[in-house]
């Protein structure tokens, strides 16, 4: 058998390493010189990202801002995207690194896919995510490329929606009802309990309550947060997880709530 | 002892033989457009021999399986390896084909110290509309060539004929359906000619008749199964390839 035919990478990190690609790119622009910041300003990301479960799955929400300080740099940015036909990520902190991360993670997934002919296990899936976390830390550290993601996934063995979040070293937390990240989730905390309380569980909403909440959740951030793009300039992204696989909320019905959100105000 | 470019020459046609000699009771692989995407068929005993290489392109082949294994893992490499650094665009079939794997089997052909590879590949990369789908085949001495439509490979040139003259009557409008019957129908005539005919035969015959492929077919899929994928052109999944389950196989069956 010919050399060039000798494969032997063992997953997508391998393969990065034997092809001498840097991943995460950050790691370049880390140095010992470069002060850490201080563990407050690491966690602080300006953006609200949600998750909330609903009957049938998970819905995963966002803000369309970005920003720079004060600084409002882009009012389209898709927070929201999908990992592969079972698995969200929503992304608040450095667009910068959770991009090159979602990257690199839609690539590993199918990868394994493609390679071992068999799909990687949802926690599989989840350890990649702390995997790429861990790795970021150095950056984060630095200030330069932190990110905490909220991980929606359906998961077809036990046939329901799962929402998962970590913190900045990787650490995995399965959240029951909702999961949120970026610095108007802390805002909105206690809304989100209020509402379990008062209404139940979103677990068993229909996805059209399930979407009136978390948009009437976002409207809050936004009037509590200035990194958090509200719901009059620019529509919120909303995508589904179901068995159905991954599924972009229409904004004809994003639409349709704003108006009566915006009416009841 | 001295090595003289007759030698040389004696080797490779040697080396020829061998491979031919391997591929030419191998199972043939059918790729076709339709509306829907490209299909992939074919029909095998144990082990799989349609694969996902990336987000648009497809690989099989026939020959050894650990052969046709080597060639897809270093395919899935480096599409990935390309794909991340550069962009998903970016990975082509001319590049996967004509960079990646090509060069690689030439060598291992012309260089007299190695053994060959046994295998014989066919790739196709589905694009948006059915007339701009790209197929290639590549032989095992490193040769590739570009077909647009379909495309087939069989252990005999006489096969490949029989196969070609029933899939260029198909049309690349149709329905997965019957791109399936039309895939299904290469093969059967491909693997009757590879039984039945002979160099030189009257060409009027190729790939027999109706009923003996309908004979030959039923026979055959007492101990094989079909194995058939569809590289879809317009879908919301992530990944564009899925193998078509049993069910949707026995639906698309033809009555034997």
């Amino acid at each position: 058998m010919p050399e060039e035919l000798n494969h032997s990478a063992v997953d997508f990190w391998d393969l990065l390493r034997q092809h001498e690609i840097p991943f995460p790119n950050s790691e370049s622009l880390v140095s010992p010189a470069m002060p850490v910041k201080s563990q407050e300003s690491i966690g602080v990301h300006g953006t609200t990202v949600i998750a909330v479960k609903f009957r049938d799955g998970v819905l995963d929400i966002a803000d369309r801002r970005a920003t720079a300080s004060n600084y409002i740099m882009y009012e389209e940015a898709e927070k929201i995207l999908s990992l592969d036909d079972e698995t969200l990520i929503a992304i608040a902190g450095s667009y910068a690194a959770a991009s090159e991360a979602v990257r690199f993670l839609r690539h590993s997934f199918k990868y394994y896919a493609r390679s071992q002919l068999q799909d990687m296990s949802l926690e599989g899936k989840l350890s990649e995510v702390s995997r790429v976390l861990r790795q970021s830390v150095p950056g984060a550290l630095q200030g330069i490329g932190g990110f905490l993601p909220i991980v929606s996934a359906y998961d077809s063995k036990k046939k329901e929606g799962r929402i998962f979040f970590y913190d900045m070293l990787g650490a995995r937390f399965e959240s029951r009802e909702f999961g949120s990240a970026g610095s108007g989730s802390e805002r909105i905390r206690g809304s989100f309990e209020y509402i379990v309380r008062t209404k139940g569980p979103f677990r068993e909403m229909t996805l059209q309550e399930s979407l009136r909440e978390s948009l009437l959740l976002l409207d809050i951030a936004a009037s509590l947060d200035t990194a958090t793009g509200g719901l009059s300039k620019v529509l919120p992204i909303a995508k589904t997880v179901t068995a159905q696989g991954v599924v972009d909320v229409p904004e004809e019905e994003l639409k349709a709530i704003r108006k009566e959100l915006m009416r009841e105000r | 002892m001295a090595y003289t470019p007759y030698d040389w020459q004696q080797v490779l046609q040697q080396k020829a033989d061998y491979v031919e000699d391997r591929l030419r009771q191998g199972s043939p692989v059918v790729a076709v457009s339709c509306q829907e995407g490209i299909l992939l068929l074919t029909v095998r005993r144990n082990q799989r021999k349609i694969f996902e290489v990336y987000d648009r392109l497809a690989f099989s082949g026939l020959g050894q399986q650990s052969d046709l294994e080597a060639v897809r893992q270093v395919l899935v490499d480096f599409t990935h390896s390309e794909g991340f650094q550069r962009s998903t665009e970016d990975v082509s079939i001319q590049r996967v084909v004509g960079l990646a794997i090509s060069p690689v089997l030439k060598r291992a052909f012309s260089d007299p110290t190695k053994i060959p590879l046994v295998l014989r590949g066919l790739f196709a990369q589905v694009e948006d509309r059915p007339e701009d789908d790209l197929f290639y085949t590549l032989d095992f001495d490193g040769e590739f060539s570009l077909v647009k439509n379909y495309a087939a490979v069989a252990g005999t040139d006489q096969a490949h004929q029989a196969m070609e003259k029933i899939l260029s009557e198909l049309d690349t409008a149709t329905s997965p359906e019957n791109a399936f019957k039309g895939a299904l129908q290469a093969w059967v005539a491909g693997r009757w000619q590879m039984r039945h005919g002979s160099e030189g035969e009257d060409k009027s015959n190729l790939g027999g008749s109706e009923s003996e492929r309908k004979t030959l077919l039923r026979e055959t899929l007492e101990s094989a199964n079909v194995e058939a994928a569809l590289l879809e052109r317009d879908t919301h999944r992530e990944r564009r390839f899925r193998l078509l389950d049993k069910e949707e196989i026995n639906r698309y069956m033809p009555r034997l």
